[in-house]
Parts: C-alpha cells; sequence; structure tokens
C-alpha cells in the first residue's frame, strides 16, 4: 500500500476539513436541538374528567379527552361499565371513536375496527388500541390512569 | 456579414452598463424544436409556472388577513370569505390555481416522460422538475392545515403519521414536523412557516435552476431528431402562444372561482371551511385527502396489518418511497432514450403508472356507488367501477398505440389485469398484483428468450 509521508499541504487540509466539519456541526446541532419541541407540560397522574366531559359521556355513551400525553377514548358499554383506550388509531393516528349500535370501536379514515379491548376486528391496522385504567367512585367521578394496561 | 449597428434608447443604455446584447442575441435566436408529436406539450410548464404566480400574489392577498393561532386561524378565515370585500374570492382563486397548478405539472411530468425529454443531456432537468414536483406537494400538504378546520385537523394527522415509518429518526422527524407528538396548534405554526417562508424560498431557487437548464439546453427535440430539429422561434412566435395560453388560464381560473368558490364537490377537491379543527373530536365519515394523495390514501387502505413479519403501513410506505425513486432514476434507467431511439417500454411503464393511480383514485372516490350503501357492500362495487373504467382506457390507449405500430404492452397490461383481477374476481389487492407482476415478469423472461433464440448466432452484444 502506497503511504506518502505527510507534508505541510496535507495537513493543512487535514486541519482545514476538521474545521469545516467543526463548523457545520456548531451550526447545526443548536438549529437542530432548537426544533425539537420539549415535552408537553401535562397533568402528571390520572386525569379527573369534567363535568361537562361526564355529561358528554352520559349522553354520547363515549368522550374523548386529553390524558396520559395522547387523547382517550372513554367509554360506557352496555353493561355500564367504564373503559379507556387510546383513541389514536394505531394505523395512521385518526381519532376513533365507539359506535354503540355495533359495539366496537370505528376508525371513519381507512375503516378500521376494533372491540371494546381494543383488538383489531378488520381493517389495517397493525397493532390494538393501547388500554388505560379507568375508575369512577361512588359520587359519580371518573378517573383515567395515565398508566397503561 | 452585416455588422449590427449599437442599440439606441433604453436598451442602448442598459447596453452600456450591463452589456446585455449577448443576452438579447441568445434571446433572438431561441426556438422551439417542432416534432410530429403535439405541440401542445411544450405549454405546460409554462402554465404551471403561471399558476404558481397566481398562488404567489393570492397568497400574499389573503397573508393580509389571515392570523394564525388556535383562536384566529378558523376565525381570519371565516372572515376574509363571508367579510372582507371579494375576500372569498381571493380565497377561491388561491385554492383553484393551487389545484390546476398540481394538475399542470402533473401533465407536464408525465408529458415529458412520454416524449422521452429526460433522456441525455436533460437528466438533471428531469431532476429538478421532480424536486419541484416533491415540493408542491409539501406546498399543498402545508397549505391544508391552514384554515384549521376538522378535514386539515385529520388529513395533517394522517399525513405526518407516515413520517414515524422512517428508520431510526422517525421520532424525531415527527415530532420536528408536528411541534410535539400529536397534531396541534403548534404543527400549525410550524406549518404556516413551511408553508409561506422555507417552501417559497426553496422553490424560486429550484424554478430558477430549472429554467437555467431549460435555458441552457434549450427544449428537448424529439426523439431521433437531435442531429437537425425543426424549430419556432420562440421571440415572438412560441411567446405570443404562450400569452396567450395564459390569458385563457387567468380566465378559465376566474370562471371557476366565480361559479364553484367551494370547489366542484368531489372527494378530495372541495374546500368548504366546515367545522373548526377540534383535537378531541372523532374522524367523522367520508374524510378523504386531497386528490392527488388519494391513491396513497387507497393503497394503505389495501395493505393488511401484517406482511412478511412487518406492519402493513411500514410495506406500504416503502413500496410507495420504492416506486417514487425509480420514477427520479428513469432518466438512467431508460437505455434505449440515452442512445437516442425510441423505448416503447418505458412509454408502456408511463401507461401503466397512470393505470395503477387511476384505478386506486376512482377507487377511493367509491366511484359509481351511493353514500346509503354499507361499507361492505360500497368497497367491491367501487372496486368494479374503477377496473370498467381501468379496462376502457386500455383498451383505447392499447389500439391507439397499435395502430401507431408501438407493440409494447406488458406493464400497462399487468397494471389492467391487477385492476380486472382485483375489481372484477374477488381477489384482494397485494394478491392480484403478485398474480399481474409474475405474469408480467413471465412474459419479459419469454420475450427475452425469443429474441435470442431469433437472434442469429454470433450477433450478440
Amino acid at each position: 500500500m502506497d503511504r506518502r509521508p505527510p507534508t505541510r499541504r496535507s495537513f493543512l487540509d487535514l486541519l482545514l476539513g476538521t474545521t469545516l466539519v467543526g463548523f457545520v456541526g456548531s451550526v447545526l446541532y443548536p438549529v437542530l436541538r432548537y426544533l425539537k419541541p420539549l415535552p408537553a407540560a401535562g397533568p402528571a397522574g390520572p386525569v379527573r374528567l369534567t363535568r361537562a366531559e361526564i355529561g358528554t359521556l352520559e349522553t354520547k355513551r363515549f368522550v374523548i379527552v386529553p390524558a396520559a400525553g395522547t387523547r382517550v377514548l372513554v367509554l360506557r358499554d352496555e353493561r355500564h361499565a367504564l373503559r379507556a383506550l387510546d383513541a389514536r388509531c394505531t394505523h395512521e393516528g385518526c381519532t376513533v371513536q365507539y359506535v354503540p349500535a355495533q359495539g366496537g370501536i370505528w376508525c371513519a379514515c381507512h375503516n378500521a375496527r376494533f372491540d371494546l379491548d381494543g383488538r383489531v376486528l378488520s381493517g389495517p391496522p397493525p397493532k390494538p388500541l393501547p388500554r388505560f385504567a379507568v375508575h369512577e367512585d361512588d359520587e359519580g367521578n371518573v378517573l383515567v390512569s395515565t398508566e397503561r394496561t | 456579414m452585416r455588422e449590427r449597428r449599437p442599440a439606441r434608447g433604453l436598451r442602448g443604455w442598459l447596453d452600456d452598463r450591463y452589456g446585455i446584447e449577448p443576452l438579447v442575441e441568445f434571446l433572438r435566436h431561441k426556438e422551439v424544436p417542432l416534432g410530429h408529436h403535439s405541440m401542445a406539450w411544450y405549454f405546460l410548464g409554462g402554465a404551471t409556472l403561471f399558476f404558481f404566480v397566481v398562488q404567489i400574489a393570492s397568497g400574499v392577498l389573503l397573508l393580509m388577513y389571515y392570523q394564525p393561532g388556535e383562536a384566529t386561524s378558523y376565525e381570519s378565515l371565516r372572515y376574509i370569505i363571508t367579510k372582507v370585500p371579494f375576500g372569498w374570492l381571493v380565497r377561491a382563486i388561491h385554492c383553484w390555481s393551487a389545484h390546476l397548478m398540481i394538475g399542470c405539472l402533473v401533465a407536464h411530468m408525465f408529458s415529458t416522460m412520454m416524449l422521452k425529454a429526460y433522456r441525455p443531456p436533460r437528466e438533471l432537468t428531469w431532476v429538478t422538475g421532480y424536486v419541484l414536483f416533491a415540493l408542491t406537494l409539501c406546498f399543498g400538504f402545508s397549505g391544508y392545515l391552514l384554515p384549521w378546520n376538522e378535514l386539515a385537523f385529520f388529513a395533517t394527522a394522517v399525513g405526518t403519521d407516515a413520517v414515524k415509518s422512517v428508520p431510526v429518526v422517525g421520532d424525531w422527524m415527527l415530532q420536528v414536523l408536528r411541534g410535539g407528538t400529536d397534531v396541534t396548534i403548534d404543527t400549525l405554526y410550524r406549518f404556516f412557516a413551511f408553508h409561506v417562508v422555507v417552501l417559497p424560498l426553496a422553490v424560486f431557487g429550484v424554478i430558477a435552476i430549472h429554467l437555467l437548464f431549460v435555458q441552457r439546453q434549450g427544449m428537448a427535440p424529439p426523439l431521433g431528431t437531435a442531429a437537425a430539429p425543426r424549430g419556432m422561434r420562440f421571440f415572438p412566435n412560441f411567446f405570443l402562444r404562450d400569452l396567450l395560453l395564459w390569458l385563457g388560464c387567468l380566465l378559465a381560473l376566474v370562471v371557476l372561482a366565480a361559479f364553484l368558490p367551494y370547489g366542484p364537490s368531489i372527494p378530495g377537491m372541495e374546500w368548504d371551511l366546515g367545522r373548526k379543527a377540534d383535537p378531541l373530536a372523532p374522524a367523522y365519515p367520508g374524510i378523504k385527502p386531497e386528490w392527488y394523495f388519494l391513491w396513497v390514501y387507497q393503497l394503505l387502505k389495501e395493505f393488511p396489518p401484517h406482511i412478511l413479519g412487518l406492519e402493513g403501513p411500514q410495506v406500504c410506505l416503502l413500496v410507495v418511497f420504492v416506486l417514487l425513486a425509480l420514477w427520479a432514476a428513469i432518466p438512467w434507467l431508460d437505455r434505449a432514450a440515452r442512445r437516442d431511439e425510441p423505448s416503447p417500454a418505458f412509454t408502456d411503464l408511463g401507461v401503466a403508472a397512470l393505470l395503477f393511480i387511476g384505478f386506486l383514485t376512482l377507487k377511493a372516490w367509491d366511484v359509481g356507488t351511493s353514500v346509503e350503501l354499507p361499507d361492505e357492500v360500497r368497497a367491491p362495487l367501487a372496486a368494479r367501477n374503477a377496473a370498467a373504467i381501468v379496462v376502457g382506457v386500455f383498451a383505447v390507449v392499447t389500439v391507439g398505440r397499435a395502430l401507431a405500430a408501438r407493440r409494447w404492452f406488458v406493464w400497462s397490461g399487468a397494471a389492467t389485469l391487477h385492476a380486472v383481477l382485483h375489481g372484477m374476481a374477488g381477489l384482494s389487492y397485494l394478491a392480484a398484483g403478485t398474480v399481474a407482476l409474475a405474469a408480467a415478469g413471465t412474459l419479459l423472461l419469454l420475450g427475452r428468450v425469443a429474441g435470442r433464440s431469433a437472434r442469429p448466432a454470433g450477433t450478440g452484444s
């Protein structure tokens, strides 16, 4: 292998190249850090549904609330039990809805269907909808956990 | 040779200072090549540029009133439409012009493809045009969110979600694009910056390079006439025709905007303001993206949840990426055109691409079905109707091309077979596609074997 001894020119080229890479890096790094948003400051711990949200839950049988850094679908099934699932379709992120007449969850964007446990029944979603724990106390307050079950 | 007299007046004044005479001489001798094909194809680039200028002008007017913000985006646009004198017209012109610009751009790209204008030495003109096409789609996508209505919200949620499929940096890209993990008003701020600053600057730069290439090399002459193409003088003959076309475009634009200010009510071509975006509302039935994204939307629906251990949407987007990458590389793939010879295989590939995209778009449109039908009935019916239209188009194009003695129908035949197997025989979209590709591969292989056996010994190259 031909290994020529370093010359003053090759050393200066190396120095110049390294400086250039350093310069570009020093410009790009803060720009890339600036572009990435900070984590959203949301409520820590379980989320309590407001009276308006509970009203919607009772009339429409479901409501979508912000919790756990996402949109959570809270629904009351046929047995009057509460369930909470991630409202973002696992296909392309559209917001799903509970269809009481079909006893299932439906995404209108690409016609995907899930059962009430979030399992995919039909359509293209590759994963089930994540579930969250939900609790209703004796006074009718509804708490959605930010932990997935 | 007669010596030209020095210019007088303003031209002379400018020439003294800036030496513009070589430029004037260049324009005086500029010609547009003529051939056996219609000249109409040469006007599509100019028409696209015209609509882009209208976009800039109408966009600046909209900016006088539009205010990005959670409490102002939707409201300010509603104010423009309902209160500002001629505000509805300015917005209608902006929307119509966007659709017409993309329509002209697509037609321009396909005409370039069919005429093989991408062949050497114009490969980079094709690439810059391709980049402009991508930037224009970004323009459409980013502008879609700005009204902050329901349609905008879900279209952006779906469109940006695709980014997370990119390996390694997907999540980072998704957050940078959205300004967070989800689509919020922060996403709108970012899209606003892209739509009114970043993309216009990028498009201006790439258009300048694209036009520089076209001016430097001239328009591509028809295949096989590179040595001595006939020509039409650009000034004034071609330029006056261009002006006339632009006048026609303006007239069509104003008539469409005045009589159909909210679009022609075709899915993917309607811009009624609708309801304000509510991130906590479920997606509504019948939601569809703009017409130029419909084929990707439908393809995403056709892929099953998992393929070969990978997630269906990821594979689907990988397929789209590969197809688009192949499209960009066409100047290097089409070896016959590189030798300035006819390349019917690539003409057929262009027809196949139109049939492939057309079938998916027609199916996404639920063509020939009623909204009252349940989804389970509607989808196969739409597929059957779309396949029937594809077969009709294929028959017309094939007869036309057969009469022109261009006997190469493998790709367009495969695209039609795909549509027929899926739409009429009831095979799944992917199974039908696999059969069609296998049939095309077999035909190509048989053709190659037959070609070799027909070739006399010693003539192999």
